[in-house]
């Protein structure tokens, strides 16, 4: 599904991601752990389309097609989803209506039809009752005022309504108290589906005790420097970072399980 | 002309009208080569227009001026007790003694086989609670017409009026509409603007809070695109104790359009306990687009809350970003966001009814907007 060879992307003039190779495909779950500052939340924004993001090596596929050629929407339109770590506060721009162009603009990119009012609004109720969320969210304006929980919770709400083919997760662990972290985590974990791959970030392994990945890899200034299976991250825990940096492990092929 | 239009348009004192006008000079100047006729008070509005503004809200309170002059056959205004419309000849007078009264005015600019001009008073004087005043200005496209309004406002003591003000002009029409309002103890003035459209739009909003505990509400929006040009003067003086004034504009200005936003308060000596409050944000659509803001903020008395804030900036990309990430295509992301931005400030104040004729007023105005303009 996803593949992503030698990349190497600026941000600021900056060198942040330094020949990163990853291969993910459709069914598995990959997390992505590492030190503040190893680039992972660069490497969301660039799958994602962020501007001020300069690739200067390296390529990403995506289901067969160059991923940087295509715009944030269309990538979007695609099936590809980033949870923010930072969701931005949009005063004046309502939820339900936000929610419904997208939807609706990714449903016409593909071909299907656009759902009414009736369908639309069925399908959030849904998806409010399984992460717990009440109706009136989707009267307010796009995660403004929301508190920090409320914004990760909206940000999987949106996963789960735009039911993407590739979700990139941010460390939307950070900032959650325990309640919280297992309602995402259902939420994601609902979501888990033989067409469907998830790429989580996260700084801790508390995550993974609720989201069981298939795959862990450890990033270390700007590549993997380490990969294997669930049982990497509680070496992690256990160790810290510095282990994983004083291996000097080189870079390699991680092919996922293909 | 130019000279002539300034002096009269200015005060008395030259440095004062220097100051006032130092951002609408040039256009004014544009406007003044004009050779202006009187406009005439009997010219036939076209018929889209007069459905335009046939509002089934406001049937029976609806008293329409062509040029600047009141039309009987246009207007749809039974007399009764608690509001009064009198004809004068200097200005029209209209009076508003009963609970909850709804008046909607309707100045309807027609442009002649020449530029044409038209000037007119209207005081209104407002003496109880619940008083909802729509103020809305429109016009044909043809030759350019310049109208210029003065509206005096009196609001007695806790009396109450709500304005609602709507301008929705064609490039070849301008406005210069000068407001006096007084409120007296324990009244409210509640006013929501938005501006749309028009060669020159100016709008001298003088608000003097008289009486104790008087309060003044603004919310306003403008919108301009091409080269149109809005100038807004806003000028709000605390004269008494414990009196509240709380007011939020939001500008648009795309291509090469102009906006000034000039948000002034004053407290005045003895009014201590004053609460005033100026937020102004403004957008930038185009790199050849001009906002100026100027906030002012003078203090004379000792007890005093005041806060004051004005910006000028472009749509936030990280917002952008979010929105199209969601698979939102990008001139509707930048819709969104541009709605939304003036939204805000059209929040609360107004009814349903006139809300939803806000809104639509500005989806209708916005589309044309694109953000990748020169």
């Amino acid at each position: 599904m996803l593949k992503i060879d030698n990349l190497h992307v600026r941000v600021a003039g900056k060198e942040i991601l330094k020949g990163l190779t990853l291969a993910v495909n459709a069914g598995e779950m990959h997390a992505i752990m590492g030190p503040n500052g190893a680039g992972k939340s660069t490497l969301g924004n660039v799958l994602a389309g962020r501007e001020g993001y300069e690739v200067t090596q390296g390529t990403v596929e995506y289901n067969g097609r160059n991923l940087l050629d295509l715009e944030p929407e269309q990538r979007a339109a695609e099936g590809m989803f980033l949870a923010f770590q930072y969701p931005v506060e949009i005063p004046g721009v309502n939820n339900t209506y936000f929610l419904k162009a997208a939807l609706n603009a990714q449903r016409k990119h593909r071909g299907e039809p656009e759902l009414d009012s009736m369908q639309f609004l069925k399908s959030v109720r849904e998806k409010l009752r399984v992460l717990h969320i009440s109706d009136d969210l989707m009267n307010r304006a796009v995660n403004a005022g929301f508190s920090g929980g409320e914004k990760k919770r909206n940000e999987i709400f949106q996963m789960a309504l735009l039911e993407p083919a590739l979700a990139i997760l941010d460390e939307t662990d950070s900032g959650l108290d325990i309640d919280a972290l297992k309602m995402v985590a259902d939420g994601v974990n609902a979501m888990r589906d033989p067409r469907r791959a998830f790429v989580v970030i996260t700084h801790y392994q508390r995550l993974l005790d609720y989201i069981v990945p298939d795959f862990v890899h450890v990033m270390v200034d700007g590549r993997i420097v380490e990969s294997g299976d669930k049982s990497l991250a509680l070496k992690l825990e256990e160790h810290g970072y510095a282990w994983i940096a004083g291996r000097q492990v080189p870079d390699q092929n991680w092919a996922g399980a293909a | 002309m130019a000279a002539a239009l300034l002096e009269e348009f200015g005060s008395a004192d030259v440095r004062e009208r220097e100051e006032s006008w130092r951002y609408s000079k040039t256009a004014l100047r544009a406007l003044a080569q004009n050779d202006f006729l009187a406009a005439d008070g009997r010219a036939l509005p076209s018929s889209n227009l007069l459905e335009s503004i046939d509002w089934p809200h406001t049937r029976g309170r609806r008293l329409v001026f062509v040029n600047g002059v009141h039309s009987h056959a246009h207007s749809d205004f039974t007399a009764a007790d608690g509001i009064a419309f009198e004809r004068g000849a200097e200005a029209n007078a209209l009076n508003i003694a009963g609970n909850d009264q709804v008046v909607h005015l309707i100045y309807v600019s027609v442009p002649g086989a020449q530029p044409v001009r038209w000037d007119a008073q209207l005081n209104i004087r407002v003496a109880a609670p619940g008083a909802r005043i729509i103020e809305q200005h429109t016009g044909d496209v043809g030759a350019d017409v310049l109208g210029s309004l003065r509206v005096n406002l009196e609001i007695a003591e806790r009396a109450e009026a709500r304005v609602t003000m709507l301008t929705d002009l064609p490039d070849s029409t301008s406005l210069y509409r000068r407001e006096q309002v007084g409120v007296a103890q324990d009244g409210l003035h509640a006013s929501t603007h938005a501006l749309f459209g028009g060669r020159l739009q100016r709008h001298d909003g003088n608000i003097a809070l008289r009486g104790p505990r008087s309060r003044h509400a603004a919310r306003g929006v403008f919108v301009v695109r091409g080269r149109q040009h809005i100038d807004v003067h806003l000028d709000v003086c605390h004269e008494a104790r414990d009196t509240a004034c709380d007011v939020v504009w939001r500008g648009v200005a795309d291509q090469r359009a102009r906006g000034i936003l000039r948000g002034a308060i004053t407290v005045a000596t003895g009014a201590d306990g004053a609460d005033a409050r100026l937020q102004t944000k403004n957008l930038l659509l185009s790199a050849h687009a001009e906002i100026d803001a100027q906030p002012v903020l003078e203090i004379y008395a000792d007890e005093v809350k005041a806060s004051h804030g004005a910006t000028v900036g472009q749509l936030d990309e990280r917002a952008l970003f979010y929105l199209r990430s969601r698979g939102v295509p990008a001139a509707v992301a930048r819709g969104l966001l541009i709605a939304g931005f003036c939204r805000e400030a059209l929040a609360d104040g107004s009814d349903e009814d006139l809300r939803a004729r806000l809104e639509a007023a500005l989806d209708e105005r916005l589309p044309r907007i694109d953000g990748v303009s020169p």
